[in-house]
């Protein structure tokens, strides 16, 4: 059977020019910017030939913008003016940015709603997409610079557990600085990518990422130019700071020492204890010389106080191996990212697990970048396509509020993308015409402890008694990992759609305009439906006195008879025809004029069976 | 106006069901390694990345065939979506399950193994007693895929539906020993 109608996609690109495409990594410290040059995907240098751009950007009063290092600088001198980390502030509302640490230094723009916050600065008022365009455009400048030609796209990473709304406002930044996004790539993933095409092996992959705040694994399939993302996790509240803190609760408690009441001493104290922590990492013991306290730490006795925070990773690494189905065993390699891997009670555990020494021979600055680099060459269509192909997974749960603010999934996490998935909704309640959806992403169970992406409402659902509407609504996450909803009413046989994007830059008109449209289409619809239903009551009622007239016509006298035929032949009239208010006029006539025969029928027919008066059948009727 | 592909994608309809789109007969057993190898076939054939220069139009298109080729193969390779979706093929709901698809044995077994597993002591000490557990739930999940199997190939619906059940019963358990077994790890 010809099942498929394969055209062969659209002969070899263009070989005769190379196409210049960047990968991207938009770090919270760092940003870098990759390209591939003469068949390699390389890590392009400033002027000064450093890689690392600082993600920090100044606004100066005369509307100058500087962005990296220099911009560091001015951290110090001009705090308010400055904006650094401003990646942790995507997605977030201005209570969540203020509950975090280091914002205290900026001034809010008070003018601005909740939801979209923005820093006030000398140059205006700044989102969060506006002062990341910023890093990106510097970022292009430098490319350009070095490729010597203008860009046509760029892949950006994202962290794997960033939702719809993060993933959104980096997608708007980067066109904000006028960037061709061909597409966000999960950080993990491109780290892979830049491990697995670099070391041409097959097999199953597991990438233990643990940073200095973060912690993400990745479990990938390589196989035959296919890379398949199986499953992903992670913990956005673990990383190298947590064992930090770790040792420093650690040296108090073996010192004695108390800083608590002393802000200049406890920054010494984790200086102090982060120091111990590197020598603990090159040798067996430490000494401690701490204000008169002489000693020793061991690194079991760091271990033993950092055991429950490696727990948590190795928890994360078995969620993951049992979301993709893959025991321990079956991993052909593990790849160490991030500082905090360095840690031997880190790597000791992680081997332990799994079974197998981990590799940590990629540079875990630069590998994420490089990954990205590597998709953008294939997705400009510099790369043969039978080289490559990239498959991900949406990593966070995606479901709707159901009764009692409970949280039903509807694509759970790991599934790969695109993905769509189809829900049928129907009314509560008699004559319902509209019903709200709550879309939401992540784990739990309790709406309140998962991400809100979306309320809306779908208006203009036909009146049908409870139970006969029907809405399907479809739920599609594209190859970036955003969501739209597309809504049907299914019930009158015609659809309605309604595309969301439920975002941060949502554009309520718009939302406004398909919502108009599908009230619209509803209307026409139930016009539809009243005609026909109009005609069928017709239909019925002439059904009925003509047979009754054959039956029983000798009841009636001539005129009588007459007159029933003459508006009997007005509502056929009126049926062919389109207004329903007219065909009900008619029929009200013909019941109007008919009654009195209808009444001398009842009452021959029942009285031949019970004997029983007209006017108890009449009260009996009601 | 990128060269990378302007054809359009693949023509999959969804009136074919999933056994028709990797060209596999309708069974429950499959070869594993064919189907990975047919969805890679569709997978270069339909996914979103191998249409980024082409129009909005067939990228949109590209997006929900790819879904389709994703939904089918996630249903083809887990044994009890695949057994639920035979089941669906030839107008078995298994949506909803009525104490006699169950049957009175299912139901004891369930109660007796998830007493089974409360009953077990919280500390580490229940670690083996848990691994064994797995171990035989493992074995029996396998031996109820090959029943269904053969129900299905003979056609005896009524018992396939009820080895499904016995199925989804053995999977949920497999998750919560997993769990039992993480909480006594400490994680």
């Amino acid at each position: 059977m010809a099942l498929l109608q394969i055209s062969e996609p659209g002969g070899k690109p263009a070989k005769s020019s190379h196409r210049l495409a960047v990968g991207i990594d938009l770090g919270t410290t760092n940003s870098l910017v990759s390209a591939s040059c003469g068949g390699k995907v390389e890590i392009l240098p400033d002027e000064d030939g450093s890689y690392l751009l600082p993600s920090v950007v100044h606004f100066a009063a005369n509307g100058e913008v500087i962005v990296g290092e220099q911009a560091k600088s001015h951290a110090i001198s001009d705090p308010a003016n400055t904006v650094s980390s401003v990646k942790r502030w995507f997605g977030k509302s201005l209570p969540e940015i203020q509950a975090a640490a280091q914002s205290s230094q900026y001034q809010f723009d008070p003018g601005r709603d909740e939801q979209a916050p923005a820093v006030l600065t000398a140059a205006g008022s700044k989102d969060p997409i506006e002062v990341s365009a910023e890093i990106l455009k510097s970022l292009v400048r430098r490319a350009e610079t070095c490729l010597k030609g203008q860009l046509e796209g760029a892949v950006i990473t994202v962290p794997a557990y960033f939702n719809d709304s993060q993933r959104q406002q980096t997608k708007d930044a980067a066109e904000l600085a006028g960037i061709n996004v061909l597409r966000l790539l999960n950080e993990p993933t491109a780290a892979a990518v830049a491990y697995g095409l670099d070391s041409r092996d097959e097999g199953d992959v597991v990438v233990f990422d643990l940073g200095g705040g973060t912690f993400d694994v990745s479990l990938l399939s390589l196989r035959q130019g296919v890379f398949q993302v199986l499953a992903t996790g992670g913990d956005t509240n673990l990383g190298g700071d947590d064992f930090d803190a770790a040792m420093v609760k650690l040296l108090r408690q073996k010192t004695g020492v108390d800083t608590a009441k002393q802000a200049g001493r406890e920054a010494e104290l984790r200086r102090y204890a982060i120091e111990l922590k590197h020598r603990l990492t090159e040798s067996d013991t430490a000494e401690i010389e701490l204000g008169d306290y002489r000693g020793e730490i061991s690194r079991e006795e760091f271990a033993e106080a950092t055991g429950s925070l490696v727990n948590r990773t190795i928890l994360t690494c078995r969620r993951v191996l049992r979301d993709a189905g893959i025991e321990a065993a079956d991993v052909d390699n593990i790849v160490l990212v991030g500082g905090a891997t360095r840690m031997p009670v880190v790597r000791d555990a992680v081997a332990d697990f799994f079974g197998k020494t981990p590799l940590a021979d990629i540079d875990p600055d630069k590998a994420v970048a490089i990954g990205a680099g590597i998709q953008a060459d294939v997705l400009i269509g510099n790369k043969s396509k039978d080289e490559f192909l990239l498959l991900d997974v949406n990593p966070l749960s995606l479901g709707i509020e159901t009764m009692g603010e409970l949280v039903e999934k509807i694509i759970p996490r790991n599934t790969t993308i695109p993905v769509a998935k189809a829900q049928e909704f129907t009314t509560f309640k008699d004559g319902q015409t509209a019903m709200s959806l709550h879309v939401v992403q992540g784990e739990r169970e309790l709406v309140s402890d998962c991400r809100s992406l979306a309320k809306f409402e779908l208006r203009g659902i036909p009146p049908m008694v409870a139970g006969a509407a029907k809405i399907r609504v479809t739920f599609q996450i594209d190859a970036d990992g955003l969501l739209s909803v597309i809504a049907e009413e299914m019930s009158t046989g015609k659809k309605t759609e309604i595309q969301i994007k439920p975002s941060f830059g949502l554009d309520s008109s718009a939302i406004e305009e398909m919502l108009q449209s599908s009230h619209d289409h509803a209307k026409a619809d139930r016009d539809a439906r009243m005609l026909r239903e109009a005609k069928l009551e017709g239909e019925q009622i002439i059904d009925a006195i003509g047979s009754a007239l054959k039956v029983d016509g000798e009841l009636l006298e001539q005129d009588e008879k007459a007159k029933i035929e003459s508006v009997m032949a007005e509502l056929r009239e009126s049926m062919e025809g389109s207004r329903p208010a007219l065909i009900h006029e008619k029929v009200e006539k013909l019941n109007k004029v008919s009654s009195g025969f209808a009444a001398r029928r009842m009452d021959l027919h029942i009285r031949s069976l019970r004997g029983e008066s007209i006017e108890a059948v009449e009260m009996s009727k009601d | 106006m990128s060269p990378v592909n302007d054809s359009y994608p693949a023509v999959i309809s969804p009136e074919h069901t999933f056994f028709e789109l990797f060209e596999l007969e309708e069974s429950f057993d499959i070869d594993t390694d064919a189907i990975r190898e047919r969805y890679r076939e569709l997978q270069n054939q339909t996914h979103p990345d191998r249409f980024s220069g082409a129009d909005e139009a067939r990228r949109m298109q590209a997006v929900q065939q790819n879904s389709l080729v994703n939904e089918a193969y996630d249903t083809l390779r887990s044994p009890l979506k695949r057994a639920g979706y035979l089941l669906g093929l030839r107008g078995i709901d298994t949506d909803q399950a009525s104490q006699n698809d169950l049957g009175m044995d299912l139901l004891m077994e369930q109660m007796q193994l998830r007493e089974k597993l409360t009953e077990l002591p919280a500390g580490e000490s229940a670690l083996a007693e848990l691994d064994k557990m797995k171990q035989d739930v493992k074995e029996r999940l396998h031996g109820s895929h090959s029943t269904f199997a053969k129900q299905f190939g003979d056609n005896d619906l009524q018992a396939a539906k009820k080895t499904f059940f016995e199925m989804q019963f053995l999977q949920k358990l497999q998750i919560e020993i997993e769990q039992s077994e993480e909480q006594r790890l400490g994680y």
